[in-house]
């Protein structure tokens, strides 16, 4: 399998070329177009799996698409303009905001590793972990930037797209004023890495483009 | 001057900042993205430079009245360290950062510009005019003066136009312009049906000489062309 | 005119630089970002009534259009569309036509002619009201895409190509398409993925690397609830 980043780092497309028979695992939504070879399977992987998924904030279903009788193209995009970087996971294994992951070679397992709650400052955003090996490809809304840490880092919530699996981090409010100035001011949670590792961050905070255009739209009615 | 950085122009532009040590950055409230763990951040009203209690209390309501109705938030942040460090600052949109060093003179932006500035910089509320009143992007513009380092963010990318005369600037695409120009909100013309039909929000003529930075996106236009896709 | 486009693939924009007093471009409501104020600036709707109301209940363009004419050599206009994403410009001669989807269209030059092309019973796009717009005549058409284009060569490197309806934006004569789910019965409802259009033949496809469906649902939860009394 091979994937190509097209019109980083804004407009990002993920060309994945499959060779006979070969499949890739992605989001539901996030094909854009294929070649006429390639069948598009929908699956949950099994009741109690796709439950978790559900619980874990993930789409219940992923669809699995297979190149038959020859080489076959598919195109995977991401909801908000953005950038995509393709993972090589086996000796490193990474731990992924859900809403960052676009897709996985089938030999990837990606589990929800614990609710998002007292991690992210959003609503419906929770922690997936990898195992195995072979490739994932990753999504976000803003530039991707790697950052290796070595020592400490100091980063956002609302701008990770992924991180190393061994390192350690602690969560909490950014600065040292109190919780009404931390709520009027608009920060969010801070993550506090510490160890050694590669980092993903993206350069715009998709919560924060969510309420400032979302408060802007009719309202619903409840 | 802090030694600074602008990555990823022009769409999801990022402000990297190296502070000296004692220097401090002023930045819009939520906007940081990371930070060396030597550094301190600390959440201040924005009430411009020694304001009094007066200064001070219009800054709170007018934080507080936006919060509530909407709009850009008046807390900034403060960061600074007797080691100094770096910090990483981004806008909530999509679009470009622009630096620009004031050595005294004025200018004003739509108050989603501001992003953040060092040095001796002063920042103003200005009233834009009663039909401002009824633009979408509010009704003040900030005023910028003094000897520092600012930096701006727009939604889409940045054009620099120079007016000789007059020009006219749809409202919402308006990032800031010199304080020499003449500005006068208005309704867009078009005729008898221009005002319903035209579909263009308020604009913006300016008169006299100057320069015009205008972003090519559109909040309003935006929020306009979502809602009919919404459900 | 000398016109430009601007800021590809993000935030592109046109800049048209009349050259003669007389010559217009004429534009989708609410386009218009900034002009020399003495361009001359008229809403009308285009074809008149009728052509217009066809268009605004089939086509999802908007009833009415600015035109905008130069009153003295040298003035300027800038028009920009309103997702983030890429403008197209296509130069079309006599006899030549492109199909876009309807709410891509953002200016033309006076000699294109936009026609309503009706597409079957069960609609080219899920939901929305979007259709597909016939561009033809002489002169240029600028259109716009949330996100970046794609463009697929049918009929060369590829045989044919299955395209999310989302993500199609525009393609040229030529092509045979159809309208189909994509996987089983149980895709069409559970996949996430909306209808495909499969096409063959020979021709251009414009895809836009972006979902306007998909941000209407990333937005949904942040809009403000309005709780309804009783």
């Amino acid at each position: 399998m091979q994937v190509n980043v097209l019109y980083r780092p804004s407009q990002t497309v993920a060309q994945v070329w499959l060779q006979p028979n070969e499949s890739i695992m992605a989001e539901s939504g996030a094909m854009m177009g294929m070649s006429t070879n390639v069948d598009m399977q929908t699956q949950s992987g099994g009741l109690m799996k796709g439950l978790k998924r559900l619980f874990g904030g993930e789409s219940f279903f992923r669809n699995t698409f297979m190149a038959q009788g020859g080489q076959g193209e598919v195109l995977l995009t991401t909801p908000l303009c953005g950038d995509m970087a393709v993972l090589d996971v086996g000796q490193r294994q990474w731990q992924i905001s859900n809403s960052a992951f676009i897709a996985s070679s089938t030999t990837v397992d990606v589990q929800t590793q614990g609710s998002g709650k007292g991690f992210f400052s959003g609503a419906g955003l929770f922690i997936l972990g990898t195992q195995g090996q072979g490739q994932i490809v990753v999504g976000s809304f803003g530039a991707i930037e790697p950052v290796n840490v070595n020592g400490e880092l100091i980063i956002d919530t609302g701008h990770l797209v992924c991180w190393d699996a061994n390192l350690q981090y602690t969560v909490g409010k950014s600065s040292n004023a109190g919780w009404i100035a931390s709520y009027l001011s608009g920060e969010g949670l801070v993550c506090h890495f510490q160890g050694q590792g590669q980092v993903y961050i993206q350069t715009r905070n998709a919560q924060e483009y969510g309420s400032t255009v979302g408060r802007m739209l009719p309202p619903v009615q409840k | 001057m802090p030694q600074h950085m602008v990555k990823y122009e022009p769409t999801f532009s990022m402000l990297e900042v190296n502070l000296a040590p004692g220097e401090v950055l002023i930045a819009e409230a939520g906007s940081m993205v990371a930070r060396a763990s030597n550094l301190e951040m600390d959440v201040k009203l924005n009430a411009g430079r020694n304001p009094g209690f007066f200064g001070k209390l219009k800054a709170m309501m007018i934080a507080l009245l936006r919060k509530v109705v909407g709009g850009e938030t008046f807390f900034v942040n403060h960061f600074h360290g007797g080691q100094g460090g770096w910090v990483w600052i981004a806008p909530a949109l999509s679009g470009g950062v622009r630096h620009i060093p004031l050595q005294g003179q004025t200018m004003l932006f739509s108050t989603g510009a501001f992003l953040a500035s060092a040095g001796e910089v002063d920042l103003k509320l200005r009233f834009g005019g009663l039909r401002a009143l009824l633009a979408k992007e509010g009704a003040f513009f900030l005023e910028a003066s003094g000897h520092g380092d600012l930096w701006v963010n727009s939604y889409g990318a940045i054009d620099e136009i120079y007016c000789n005369g007059t020009y006219v600037v749809d409202n919402g695409h308006i990032v800031g312009f010199d304080s020499s120009l003449d500005f006068k909100i208005k309704t867009p013309g078009g005729g008898a049906m221009g005002f319903f039909g035209s579909g263009e929000g308020l604009v913006c003529e300016f008169t006299g000489q100057g320069r015009i930075l205008i972003q090519s996106r559109n909040l309003g236009a935006l929020v306009e062309w979502l809602t009919r896709l919404m459900p | 005119m000398h016109t430009e486009v601007k800021h590809n693939p993000d935030f592109a924009a046109v800049q048209v630089q009349f050259q003669q007093p007389g010559e217009q471009i004429v534009a989708e409501a609410g386009a218009m970002v900034a002009r020399d104020t003495a361009v001359q600036m008229e809403t009308n709707m285009r074809g008149g009534l009728g052509s217009a109301l066809k268009r605004k209940l089939l086509g999802g363009e908007s009833l009415f259009q600015n035109t905008f004419t130069c009153t003295q050599p040298g003035q300027t206009v800038w028009i920009a569309p309103a997702p983030e994403g890429a403008v197209t410009q296509i130069d079309l001669q006599p006899g030549q036509e492109i199909y876009l989807q309807s709410g891509a269209y953002l200016a033309s030059s006076a000699g294109v002619q936009l026609d309503t092309k009706w597409q079957g019973a069960k609609g080219f796009f899920s939901g929305e009201g979007l259709f597909l717009l016939r561009a033809y005549g002489q002169g240029t058409v600028w259109f716009s895409s949330y996100g970046g284009i794609h463009v697929v060569d049918i009929g060369q490197q590829y045989h044919g190509y299955v395209c999310d309806t989302s993500h199609m934006v525009a393609f040229t004569q030529g092509l045979s398409y159809h309208v189909d789910k994509v996987g089983g019965m149980k895709s069409l409802f559970l996949s996430g993925e909306g209808l495909v259009c499969r096409f063959s033949g020979q021709g251009r496809l414009w895809m836009q690397t972006r979902n306007p469906g998909a941000l209407a649902a990333f937005l949904q939860p942040f809009r403000p609830v309005q709780r309804s009394s009783g």
